[in-house]
């Protein structure tokens, strides 16, 4: 969050919190129809989908971050990102908005979310009296997670 | 020198070997074209490759004598190629003293000997090029005020573009004639397989008359005088390209597999999208009067058959020969009883049968274990063989064999065959559970154990950290299996068969619960109806009655975490051979179709027991089951104790 000119985000909600990827990251974005349950995969993975001819897992973004899953409906969105050579799909309850976000407004996580949640955080923007929580893709989808993986 | 680098140079040896053996033949067709305006074009190109080849491995291995050499030799063979220079007797005197010297200079860097005095060879070598670029003849027949530059290189590419306007090579050699002479003329054939025509012509071109033959497909560049080739007599006819031999060489085009894999991917997207019409023809069907419904149909199949071929055509391209993988082995055999004091003939069958590129590349390490295996383990010292009643020379056969879209790979030697008493005990001794009166495929289990070795790590021969483990698992990995038969005094045979290719594959769907999947038929042996009733639970695991013995069972249900259904009719797959055979318990069989195998990358989602996903025309993911690992998984879950093996043989 050094550069002086604004990145271009995509915005999405999970469990009522508005996060934030940086557009390059993020490859396209799907309805989501039919996912295929993989036995044995992390807890934090519903399964397989295609996307464009590729198998990519589809990572459920609420189970990630420790909250109930619901079931999907009409605004459920699969945002496939590319990340060290990986295609990943993200489930999100709603992705709809493209935003810049000016690298001042943007501060490292606050002491109430240090914890094992922090690590997916790159830093929170505050935009007019909104709230977006910047995501580290690394660490999300990093499967060496001694919590999560298991 | 360190293990790998002595693995390389065996690789660098062999493949010396290999181009000597073209090197040799090329120069015996060479030297009847002596004096001759061109020698045959594809002999020329093949000893270039040739040495341009021995040039770059040498270099790998910084076996200089061997780089120089070839390098000079390659440079001639270049210069002839181009045209530059003409094939002369002491020129193929020259290049056939030089290749003495190579294989002089290579055996002794395989025997570890001094290096033999090249620089006769090297000498000899660089004097013909120095003579065979004399000054050329100016034919300066053009007038005042034109480019002095006395000769060019017209290179015109002909194009059915240009021969609608009517510029043909006739015209372009009728343009030429008129502004000097044409020295001499030829065809040549460019990267891309077109074919283009080249001109050295004598006479004065200014740079407006150089641009607007441009315009004609024609370049045109000024020659230094000494870059013609004096000795090439005029010759104002053109020379035809002969067809075949001529364009041969010229058509071979290196593609990146990745490519290919693209293309792969692309026509299983078509593949899939024609299912998916079929489906909703199928839904509009009742609708559409019967005339139009027919034509549809008929359609129909033929896209099917054509998708089918172009299937084929792009699989075909993937293909190489399997005697890609064995060409080798003669060498590492031969090193190999060298050093163990036997004799051993290699005998290769079936080495034009192909095989996925990625196959033959993925098998060349198992291989070449299992060829190590056969000379250590297998063949007997002469004085065993000899006392034994058998030719003092051991043969190890490698063979290849297509049938349907299995490919086998045979490795076989007519040595001692297992040694059962010292498996058994060596398995005992690194605690692996050994069941009574094992049989060929429990003892390749045991051998194929990790931690089972027989010999010594610093075997030579065997002891390279690349055991029977490996080669199972390599084979298990490619979707094949590898089975060994062995007989006391007679010999030891081990059989891989592969699947001829990985992207589409032929599989059954089944059901388990709401979960369909498919499974490669390749892997299948047999489907059995099993009736729910009689699958007995024991130690460690279920039964079923088969064939009046009790096959081991495994419910998928169980594996894929689904619940288990209460259908009172199961279907069974019975996967495995030997020890290993087991039924996988579905629900239902929907049927067998050709499905396009999509690769799982992430490891998010690779698990042990699926080996790919793939779309039967719904957009859905269906997983591809991967019935080795699943009993493997299976087999580690029970108690290691697996019921009643001997019974269902």
């Amino acid at each position: 969050m050094t550069g002086e000119r604004p990145d271009h985000f995509i915005l999405f909600l999970v469990a009522g919190t508005t996060y934030a990827l940086p557009t390059k990251d993020v490859a396209h974005i799907e309805m989501v129809e039919q996912i295929t349950r993989v036995p044995n995969a992390p807890a934090f993975v519903d399964g397989v989908v295609f996307s464009r001819g590729q198998v990519v897992p589809a990572v459920s973004l609420r189970a990630r971050f420790g909250f109930e899953r619901v079931p999907r409906d009409i605004k459920s969105r699969l945002l496939v990102v590319q990340a060290a050579g990986r295609s990943i799909g993200l489930l999100a309850d709603e992705c709809r908005e493209f935003l810049s976000i000016p690298p001042s407004t943007v501060h490292p996580p606050g002491e109430s979310l240090a914890g094992i949640a922090a690590r997916y955080i790159a830093g929170v923007a505050t935009i007019g009296d909104r709230l977006i929580v910047l995501l580290n893709l690394d660490e999300l989808l990093n499967t060496q997670d001694p919590i999560l993986a298991a | 020198m360190t293990d790998f680098l002595e693995g390389f140079l065996d690789d660098y040896f062999a493949e010396c070997d290999e181009h000597l053996t073209t090197i040799r033949r090329g120069l015996l067709a060479l030297e009847g074209s002596v004096g001759r305006q061109r020698p045959d074009p594809v002999v020329t190109e093949e000893l270039f490759r040739a040495f341009h080849s021995i040039k770059g491995i040498a270099g790998m291995v910084e076996h200089r004598e061997s780089e120089q050499l070839s390098h000079e030799m390659e440079s001639y063979l270049r210069a002839i190629r181009e045209g530059d220079a003409r094939l002369t007797t002491p020129g193929i005197e020259a290049l056939i003293e030089g290749a003495r010297s190579l294989e002089h200079a290579i055996a002794a860097r395989r025997q570890g000997d001094t290096p033999p005095d090249t620089s006769r060879a090297v000498t000899l070598l660089r004097g013909l090029l120095s003579e065979s670029t004399p000054a050329g003849t100016v034919h300066d027949t053009a007038p005042a005020g034109a480019t002095p530059s006395a000769q060019w290189q017209c290179v015109f590419t002909p194009s059915p573009a240009l021969v609608s306007r009517g510029v043909t090579v006739d015209l372009i050699r009728t343009r030429l004639r008129e502004s000097g002479e044409i020295i001499n003329a030829s065809p040549i054939i460019a990267a891309d397989g077109s074919v283009a025509f080249r001109f050295i012509f004598a006479g004065a071109l200014d740079q407006a008359t150089v641009d607007a033959w441009a315009a004609d497909g024609m370049t045109c560049t000024a020659l230094q005088s000494d870059d013609t080739d004096k000795p090439i007599a005029p010759s104002p006819d053109l020379v035809q390209a002969a067809p075949g031999a001529t364009l041969s060489t010229g058509h071979y085009v290196r593609v990146d597999l990745a490519r290919l894999d693209e293309l792969m991917r692309m026509i299983g997207d078509l593949v899939i999208l024609r299912v998916r019409l079929t489906d909703s023809i199928t839904r509009v069907e009742p609708f559409v009067p019967p005339a139009d419904r027919r034509v549809i149909q008929e359609h129909l199949i033929a896209v099917e058959r054509q998708l089918r071929d172009l299937r084929e055509g792009v699989m075909r391209v993937r293909l190489v020969r399997v005697g890609e993988i064995f060409r080798r082995m003669p060498f590492v055999v031969r090193d190999l009883a060298r050093d163990t004091g036997r004799k051993v003939r290699v005998v290769l069958t079936g080495q034009d049968t192909e095989i996925d590129k990625f196959l033959v590349e993925r098998m060349m390490d198992p291989v070449l274990h299992l060829v190590r295996n056969a000379v250590s383990h297998g063949i007997e010292s002469l004085d065993e063989r000899i006392a034994a009643g058998k030719p003092p020379e051991g043969t190890i056969s490698l063979s290849a064999s297509a049938s349907g879209d299995i490919v086998t790979l045979e490795i076989a030697d007519d040595g001692c065959g297992v040694d059962t008493e010292r498996i058994l005990a060596r398995a005992a001794q690194v605690g692996l559970p050994v069941p009574p009166n094992p049989d060929e495929a429990v003892l390749l289990d045991l051998i194929s154990s990790p931690g089972f070795s027989t010999r010594d790590d610093s075997d030579r021969a065997s002891g390279r950290g690349f055991g029977m483990a490996i080669v199972r698992t390599t084979v298990q990995e490619l979707g094949g299996t590898i089975r060994m038969t062995s007989t006391p005094g007679q010999g030891t045979r081990f059989s891989i068969d592969l699947p001829l290719t990985l992207a589409i594959t032929d599989a059954l769907i089944a059901r388990v619960g709401t979960h369909t999947f498919a499974m490669p038929q390749t892997s299948v042996r047999e489907v059995i109806e099993v009736d729910a009733a009689a699958v007995r639970a024991i130690e460690g695991g279920e039964v079923t009655p088969y064939r009046g013995g009790a096959l081991p069972v495994v419910r998928l249900s169980r594996i894929l975490n689904v619940p288990v259904s209460a259908m009172d009719r199961l279907h069974a797959f019975i996967v495995g051979t030997g020890a290993a055979t087991t039924g996988l318990l579905v629900d239902r069989i929907l049927g067998q179709r050709e499905i396009v195998v999509r690769s799982i990358a992430d490891p998010l989602i690779r698990v042990d027991g699926v080996s790919g996903a793939t779309d039967l025309g719904d957009g859905r993911a269906v997983l591809i089951l991967d019935a080795a690992a699943i009993v493997r998984r299976a087999r580690v879950r029970g108690t290691g104790a697996l019921p009643a093996v001997k019974e269902i043989a």
